[in-house]
C-alpha cells in the first residue's frame, strides 16, 4: 500500500512541476542550458547556414551570420549565385530578379538593419539585458499541439512607414525540453502589415557541442531544410558588401 | 541545472509506467494537428456591425467590433481590414483605445448590444497590451453585453465599463463599474435593478468627471420584446462616478425606453439624447451639458426600433454636424434640427466614426458590413474584405465541386461553391432569395432549390438553370386554424422521394410535388401556450416584425432509412414523432431526462445508423439558460443519453453525425465547433482557423466528408476531408507514428485561368487537389532527423517532401510533381526549365524517416478521372516530357564540361601568358558555341537577348511538361529541330575538342595547379 501511495506522490510530482510557474528567465535559462550552454553560444562568431528549399527543384541556400551583425543570404538557381540579401554593416542590399544586378535596400529597412546589426545574433535572448531588451513570460500555449511556455522579446524599437514602433517576438518554448518550436511577431509594414508572421523549429542537432534546428521554416513559413551549419565560417568582406555594378 | 532536468526525465518515465493503462485522451490542438478549416465566407454582403472605434492620433487605425464575427483592425486608413480576436468570443459590443497608449492598449467588450432577436451573448471584458495581439479577460464573465469603455484621458488606471447585462433574464451584473487599478477590482457605480441595464455611456471628451449613462429596462423572451419601464432613465455624475442625477429637465414624460447620448467633442454643453418614450419620442439637444432639453427632430428616420439604432455620434469639429443610426442612417448639419438620410448602402446603420482630421470622410457600420464615405455621408463605398455573413442555415448538394446554400441575416439566401479557379470569390455567390434568409435546400436531384424569408413570408421554389421563381408557401386552409411559421421556418427535403418537399408551422405540411400542392400530415404539435402568442412586440415601441413568433415549429427530420419515420421539434419544447408517415404522433419529450420543460428544440438529426436513432440539440438560451442540451435516442425516443460534458461552457444549437462512425460528431455551439471521437465521452473545441463564432447549422458532404459550418458571423467555414478522425482510436493514439488511410490523389486536368476578384476584396481558399498523406505523432519532433521520401514500389526516390512535426494528426501535401530538369548555367534563367515533371499514375509509397526508424505507407495516385486523354496520348505526352527533361540535362552537363575548360584555361593564362597559345583558341571556340547553346548577356526583362538552346528546350519542355495530353505536331517538329540543333552541338563540341583538347590537357598536365576535375555525369546531376 505504502509502495502505491509513494508511487501516486511521485507521479503527482511529476505531473507538478512541468507546469509550476516558471520565471522567462529560467526558461531562457535552461533553453541555453539544454543547447550547448551559455559561454558557448557566446563565444560563437557566426555560422554559415548551408540548406535547400524545396520548390519542384531544390534550391541550394547560403546562409552566414555574423556576431557583429553582417549577414548574407544567398541562393544557387540554375547555377547561378544570386545574393537575395546582405547586410555589411552599412549597406544593406538585394539582387533584383528581373535586371539580375544589386540594388540597395530603401533607408527605413536599412536603418533597421542597423539599429538591430548583431543584437539578435546567435539569439535575442542571448546577454539580453545587456542589449537592452526585455523579456517576459505571457503563459503557457498549445503550439503543434504540444504544450509550450510562451515568452515574448522586446527588442529595440524599429522603424515602420516612418515611425518608430515596438519590436517583438514570441518564442515559445517546448515545456519538456525548453527549446523554441515556434516563433511569431506582428508584420509592421507593407501590405500584409498588422499580420502576425510565424515561423516553426524542429531537428535540433548538435554542431560542435551546440544544438541547431535543422528544420526550419523563415520569412513566415518558407521551409528551409539545413544539409549543414558551419560555426565561425571564414568570411571575406565580398561576400557582404555592395558590388560593383557592371 | 542538467542534473534537474534528467531528474525530471525519470519522473516522467514514471508517469508514462503508470498512465499507459489509462485512455489515451487527446484534446484540441494536442489531436487535430494540421487539421485546418478553411473560410470561404462570403464578404461581398459581410455582416452586422455594432461598433467602430478609430484611433485618437493616427488616422490609418480603425478598429470595428462585430456582431458575430469578432474584432477587426484597419491599419490603411480603412482600406481592409484583418481579424485580431481569433481566440475569443466573437460577439462585440464595444472597443475602445486607451488614449494614453493608443498604439498598444486596447479594450473589448464582449456581447452585441443591438439585440434583436438573433443576437449571440457574449463573455465579458478583455485587454489587449499590444494593439491586438495578445488579450488577456478583465472579468465581467457574466455581463452578457457590454456597452461602453470610457479610459480616463490623463490615467489608464481608471476606466469605466457600461454592462448592458443579460438580455433574456433578470441578472445583477448590470450598470456602471469603475476601477481605479487598472482593471484588478471593479466597484459597480450606478446600479437600478436586475432588468435594467446601461444601453449607453459616455465620458465628456473635455473633462473625466463628467459621465452620462443611460439606463434601459429590457426584455426579449422567445415570444415577445419589451423596451421601457421605470428602470429607464439618463444619469449625470460629475465627479467621476460617485454620485450620479437623473438629468430629465425638458424630457418627455411617461416611462421612458432606451435612450442613446452623444456629447460634442468640440463643445462640452453641447449634448444630444434619442429618447424612446410614450409620446413626443425623437431627438432631443441640451446646450447646457443636460440640464434642459428640447426637442428637435421626431421623424421616422429618429425614432424607428430604438433597441436596434440608438447610436448617434457628433462630428468632433463642428457641433451641429449629428449623425443617428437607423434604418438608413442619418445627418443633421444643423444642430438636430433637420436631417437627411445617408447615402445608398446596406440598410441598418448601427455606428458611425469621423476620421480624425477630415470630418468629410466617414466609416459607417450596417447590418451588411462596414461603408467609407469621402463625401459626409453621401457617397458610401463597401469594404470588400470583411467576411461576416451571418447564416441561420446551411446545407450542401452533391455537385462536384459540391455547392453550398445558405439563408443571411438581413442578406437574403445565396448559394456558392466549395471550390472555384482562383479561389472562391464575390463573383462566384449567387442570390436565391431576399429579405432575412434561413433555409436554403436543393432538390436531391433537379436543379431546383427551395428557398424561403422571415416568417416564410415567402417560399421560394427557384429553377437554378432558368433563373425562374415560383412562391410555393403553404397557406391556411379550412378546417386549420391560422399558420404560425417561425421566423426561421423549417423546411426539409425526403431522401426517399425527391419530390418530396416539407415545410413546419405549427403543423406539418408536405407536398409530393415540389409544393405546388400541400397536405397537412399533423396536428397542432406544438404546446399552441396562449401566453406565447402575443399580437403586439417591442414594448413602448411597436416592433411586430413576426420575429417574436412562437409555439411553432423549429426542425424537421425525416429518417434516411425510412420515409415513414419523421421527427419535428418545437421551439415550445415538444419532441414528436410519428413511424407512420404522420398518421399518428408521440410527444416523447418527458422521456428527456434533466431537460428543463419548453426548451426550444433547435435541431433533430435522424441517424443513418439506426432507424431509431437520432439526436436531439435543444437551446435555452432564449430565456437565460446557457447550458448546452444534447440528447441520444436508439429507440424512437423512448430513452434518451445526454451526450454533453463540462468541455462544452454554452449552449449548442446544432449536431451533425458522422455517416460511418457513429462515435464521431460534431456540435455547433455559440461558441465554435466541438467533436468528439468517442460518442461524446469527452468534446473537443476546434480551434484552427475556426474563430469561436457561433455555429448555427452544420453538414457533411458524403462525397469529400467535408465538414461545412455556416456560422452566424464568420460565413461559411469548411473542414475538408474529416474521415481521418474516423479512424483515431486507442491503438492509434498509443502508436509513436500511424499512418492514416491514404485517399488515392487525383490529378486533376486544369488549365484555366480564374480569378477575377481586386487586390481588397476576400478570396476563399480552395482545397487544392494534392494527395494528402496524413498521420500521427504521439509527440511532437523537436530533436534529430525526420525526413518524408515519396518512392516508387521499387523504393526509388521521386521527391522529398517536407514533414510535419506536429504532435496530433499531421497533414503533408503532395502534388504529384516529381523532380525539374537540372539546367545549364547561363546569364539569365530559363524559366521554363523550372517545371517538373508530373508522376505517372500508380502506386507509390510514403516513408517516414525519424531517428533510426523508418515508417511508411503506400498510396494510389490516378489520372483524372473525367479525362478525355487516352492511355496512348498519356504515355507520348510522358515520353516527350521526358526526353525534353533528358536533353536539358545533356545541354547542362555539356556547358558544364565547357565552363569548367573555359575556366582552367583562363586560369592558366592569368597563371602564366604563356598558356595563351593553347588556351585562347579553345577558349574562344568554346564560348562561341556556348553563345548558341545559353544566354550569356542582358537580363531578365527588358534588357533579354534572344533565346538559345537552353531557352528554346525548356520552352518547349515546360508546354509539354505542363499539359496532359500528347504534344503537338507542332511540338514534336520543333523537339525535332531542337535534338538536331542538340546533336550538332555535341558534334561542334567534339571537333573543337578534337582539334584544342589535346594540346591544351598536355599543357595542363605539366602544372601542378591546374588540374582540370571534371565531375561525372551522375554526380553533377545530383
Amino acid at each position: 500500500m505504502k509502495t502505491i501511495k509513494l508511487l501516486i506522490a511521485v507521479v503527482l510530482i511529476a505531473v507538478a512541476i512541468p507546469t509550476q510557474a516558471q520565471t522567462a528567465d529560467e526558461i531562457i535559462a535552461n533553453y541555453f542550458e539544454n543547447t550547448g550552454g551559455e559561454e558557448a553560444w557566446g563565444k560563437l562568431e557566426g555560422l554559415q547556414i548551408n540548406a535547400v528549399v524545396n520548390q519542384g527543384m531544390e534550391i541550394p541556400v547560403t546562409i552566414i551570420e555574423m556576431k557583429d551583425g553582417r549577414q548574407m543570404i544567398k541562393i544557387n538557381l540554375q547555377g547561378q549565385e544570386i545574393t537575395q540579401l546582405a547586410f555589411d554593416g552599412d549597406v544593406a542590399w538585394t539582387t533584383n530578379f528581373q535586371s539580375m544586378k544589386s540594388e540597395k535596400v530603401d533607408s527605413e529597412t536599412l536603418e533597421n538593419f542597423k539599429i538591430l546589426s548583431g543584437k539578435t545574433f546567435p539569439s535575442p535572448f542571448l546577454n539580453y539585458k545587456d542589449k537592452g531588451f526585455t523579456v517576459e513570460l505571457l503563459g503557457e500555449e498549445i503550439i503543434d499541439g504540444t504544450n509550450t511556455y510562451k515568452v515574448e522579446v522586446t527588442m529595440d524599437p524599429v522603424k515602420a512607414d516612418g515611425e518608430m514602433v515596438d519590436n517583438k517576438v514570441t518564442y515559445y518554448f517546448e515545456t519538456e525540453n525548453f527549446v523554441p518550436i515556434q516563433t511569431a511577431s506582428e508584420i509592421q509594414a507593407g501590405p500584409a502589415k498588422g499580420q502576425i508572421s510565424k515561423d516553426t523549429y524542429s531537428d535540433y542537432t548538435e554542431v560542435d557541442g551546440l544544438y541547431f534546428a535543422f528544420a526550419r521554416t523563415v520569412f513566415g513559413g518558407q521551409a528551409l531544410e539545413i544539409k549543414s551549419i558551419v560555426v565561425n565560417p571564414e568570411v571575406t568582406d565580398e561576400m557582404f558588401a555592395f558590388p560593383v555594378q557592371e | 541545472m542538467k542534473t534537474k532536468n534528467i531528474f525530471l526525465g525519470c519522473l516522467f518515465a514514471s508517469f508514462t509506467l503508470v498512465g499507459s493503462a489509462q485512455e489515451i485522451v487527446l484534446k484540441g490542438k494536442e489531436l487535430f494537428g494540421d487539421i485546418t478549416a478553411r473560410q470561404i465566407g462570403p464578404a461581398l454582403m459581410s455582416g452586422r456591425i455594432i461598433d467602430m472605434e478609430v484611433h485618437p492620433t493616427n488616422p490609418q487605425i480603425i478598429y470595428t467590433g462585430t456582431a458575430g464575427g469578432g474584432v477587426w483592425k484597419s491599419s490603411n486608413g480603412g482600406a481592409s481590414y484583418s481579424p485580431i480576436f481569433e481566440e475569443h468570443i466573437q460577439s462585440i459590443g464595444q472597443v475602445a483605445i486607451d488614449p494614453n497608449d493608443p498604439d498598444k492598449t486596447v479594450w473589448v467588450g464582449t456581447g452585441e448590444i443591438w439585440t434583436r432577436n438573433s443576437v449571440s451573448v457574449g463573455d465579458g471584458l478583455y485587454r489587449s497590451k499590444d494593439g491586438g495581439v495578445n488579450w488577456d479577460k478583465m472579468g465581467f464573465e457574466n455581463s452578457e453585453r457590454i456597452s461602453g469603455i470610457e479610459i480616463h484621458p490623463e490615467n489608464s488606471d481608471v476606466v469605466y465599463v457600461s454592462v448592458l447585462g443579460a438580455l433574456w433574464s433578470p441578472s445583477t451584473e448590470r450598470g456602471i463599474y469603475k476601477t481605479t487599478d487598472g482593471g484588478t477590482t471593479w466597484k459597480n457605480i450606478l446600479y437600478v435593478d436586475e432588468n435594467t441595464g446601461a444601453a449607453d455611456f459616455m465620458m465628456d471628451p473635455n473633462n473625466p468627471d463628467v459621465l452620462y449613462a443611460a439606463m434601459w429596462e429590457h426584455r426579449r423572451t422567445g415570444w415577445d420584446f419589451n423596451s421601457g419601464g421605470n428602470g429607464s432613465a439618463l444619469y449625470k455624475s460629475t465627479d467621476g462616478g460617485a454620485t450620479w442625477n437623473k438629468i430629465h429637465n425638458g424630457f418627455p414624460e411617461g416611462i421612458l425606453g432606451r435612450i442613446g447620448i452623444a456629447v460634442a467633442p468640440s463643445d462640452s454643453n453641447r449634448v444630444y439624447a434619442v429618447i424612446e418614450s410614450e409620446k413626443d419620442k425623437g431627438l432631443y439637444r441640451s446646450n447646457d451639458a443636460g440640464a434642459t432639453w428640447e426637442l428637435t427632430n421626431s421623424d421616422f428616420a429618429l425614432t424607428v426600433r430604438p433597441f436596434y439604432f440608438s447610436r448617434i455620434v457628433v462630428d468632433p469639429k463642428n457641433p451641429d454636424v449629428v449623425v443617428k443610426g437607423g434604418l438608413s442612417g442619418s445627418i443633421s448639419k444643423d444642430g438636430g434640427e433637420t436631417f437627411v438620410p445617408l447615402g445608398n448602402m446596406h440598410s441598418d446603420i448601427h455606428d458611425i466614426v469621423f476620421d480624425i482630421n477630415n470630418s468629410d470622410m466617414m466609416h459607417v457600420g450596417t447590418d451588411g458590413g462596414v461603408y467609407r464615405s469621402w463625401n459626409q455621408g453621401t457617397t458610401m463605398e463597401i469594404v470588400s474584405n470583411l467576411p461576416l455573413s451571418q447564416f441561420y442555415h446551411i446545407s450542401v448538394d452533391d455537385a462536384e465541386p459540391y455547392r453550398i446554400y445558405g439563408g443571411l441575416q438581413d442578406n437574403g439566401s445565396w448559394y456558392g461553391p466549395s471550390s472555384s479557379p482562383g479561389g472562391v470569390e464575390a463573383r462566384d455567390w449567387v442570390r436565391v432569395g431576399v429579405g432575412d434568409g434561413f433555409r436554403v435546400l436543393k432538390h436531391p436531384t433537379k436543379e431546383i432549390l427551395y428557398s424561403e424569408m422571415q416568417g416564410a413570408d415567402n417560399v421560394w421554389r427557384y429553377d437554378m438553370e432558368r433563373n425562374y421563381t415560383k412562391n410555393v408557401k403553404p397557406l391556411p386552409v379550412t378546417g386549420y386554424d391560422d399558420l404560425r411559421f417561425n421566423w426561421n421556418a423549417p423546411m426539409a427535403v425526403s431522401t426517399h422521394q425527391p419530390d418530396r418537399f416539407y415545410m413546419g408551422s405549427q403543423y406539418l405540411h408536405v407536398s409530393d410535388n415540389m409544393g405546388d400542392t400541400w397536405r397537412i400530415i399533423s396536428p397542432d404539435l406544438t404546446t399552441n401556450d396562449p401566453a406565447k402568442q402575443p399580437t403586439k412586440s417591442g414594448g413602448l415601441s411597436n416592433d411586430t416584425s413576426g420575429a417574436e413568433k412562437h409555439t411553432t415549429i423549429f426542425t424537421i427530420a425525416e429518417s434516411p432509412l425510412d420515409e415513414k419515420v419523421i421527427w419535428v421539434g418545437t421551439d415550445d419544447g415538444n419532441v414528436q414523432i410519428t413511424k407512420d408517415g404522420g398518421k399518428n404522433w408521440t410527444n416523447v419529450t418527458a422521456n428527456i431526462s434533466g431537460l428543463p420543460a419548453t426548451t426550444w428544440v433547435y435541431h433533430i438529426e435522424a441517424s443513418v445508423h439506426g432507424k431509431g436513432t437520432a439526436y436531439a440539440v435543444f437551446d435555452g438560451h432564449a430565456r437565460g439558460d446557457m447550458k448546452p442540451y444534447v440528447y441520444k435516442t436508439k429507440d424512437y425516443g423512448a430513452t434518451w443519453t445526454s451526450i454533453v460534458t463540462d468541455d462544452i461552457p454554452i449552449f449548442a444549437r446544432n449536431i451533425q453525425e458522422d455517416y460511418v462512425n457513429e462515435d464521431l460528431l460534431f456540435l455547433g455551439a455559440e461558441n465554435g465547433l466541438y467533436i468528439t471521437v468517442n460518442g461524446g465521452k469527452n468534446w473537443s473545441h476546434f480551434t484552427n482557423n475556426f474563430p469561436h463564432t457561433a455555429v448555427h447549422f452544420l453538414d457533411l458532404q458524403k462525397k469529400t466528408n467535408d465538414l461545412v459550418a455556416g456560422t452566424h458571423g464568420r460565413g461559411v467555414i469548411i473542414i475538408d476531408d474529416i474521415s481521418t478522425l474516423r479512424e483515431v482510436t486507442q491503438d492509434v493514439l498509443a502508436k509513436n507514428v500511424h499512418f492514416f488511410d491514404t485517399k488515392k490523389g487525383t490529378m486533376v486536368e486544369e488549365g484555366g485561368f480564374g480569378g477575377g476578384s481586386t487586390e481588397l476584396e476576400f478570396v476563399g481558399p480552395n482545397p487544392g487537389t494534392a494527395l494528402q498523406l496524413k498521420y500521427y505523432l504521439q509527440k511532437r519532433h523537436t530533436f534529430g532527423k525526420m525526413s518524408l521520401e515519396i518512392q516508387d514500389m521499387e523504393g526509388n526516390e521521386i521527391t522529398t517532401l517536407t514533414p510535419g512535426k506536429s504532435k496530433g494528426i499531421n497533414i503533408v501535401r503532395w502534388d504529384y510533381n516529381t523532380k525539374a530538369p537540372k539546367n545549364a548555367a547561363g546569364k539569365t534563367l530559363s524559366f521554363g526549365a523550372f517545371q517538373p515533371m508530373r508522376a505517372k499514375a500508380g502506386t507509390y509509397k510514403a516513408v517516414l524517416t525519424k531517428g533510426k526508424d523508418t515508417y511508411e505507407t503506400t498510396f494510389e495516385i490516378q489520372n483524372d478521372p473525367k479525362s478525355f486523354i487516352t492511355a496512348k496520348e498519356r504515355e507520348a505526352q510522358h515520353a516527350t516530357s521526358q526526353k525534353l527533361f533528358d536533353i536539358q540535362e545533356d545541354l547542362a552537363y555539356m556547358v558544364y564540361k565547357m565552363d569548367e575548360m573555359i575556366q582552367t584555361g583562363e586560369k592558366a593564362i592569368a597563371a602564366d601568358a604563356k598558356a595563351k597559345k593553347v588556351a585562347q583558341p579553345l577558349i574562344d571556340e568554346l564560348n562561341a558555341l556556348k553563345n548558341t547553346l545559353v544566354i550569356t548577356s542582358g537580363d531578365n526583362y527588358v534588357d533579354s537577348a534572344p533565346p538559345q538552346l537552353r531557352e528554346k528546350l525548356g520552352q518547349l519542355y515546360s508546354d509539354v511538361a505542363a499539359n496532359y495530353e500528347a504534344p503537338s505536331q507542332a511540338q514534336l517538329e520543333n523537339l525535332s529541330l531542337l535534338s538536331d540543333r542538340y546533336a550538332k552541338a555535341e558534334a561542334d563540341l567534339e571537333k573543337i575538342l578534337s582539334k584544342r583538347l589535346s594540346k591544351f590537357t598536355k599543357y595542363i598536365e605539366k602544372t601542378d595547379t591546374l588540374a582540370m576535375e571534371l565531375k561525372s555525369k551522375e554526380d553533377f546531376l545530383k
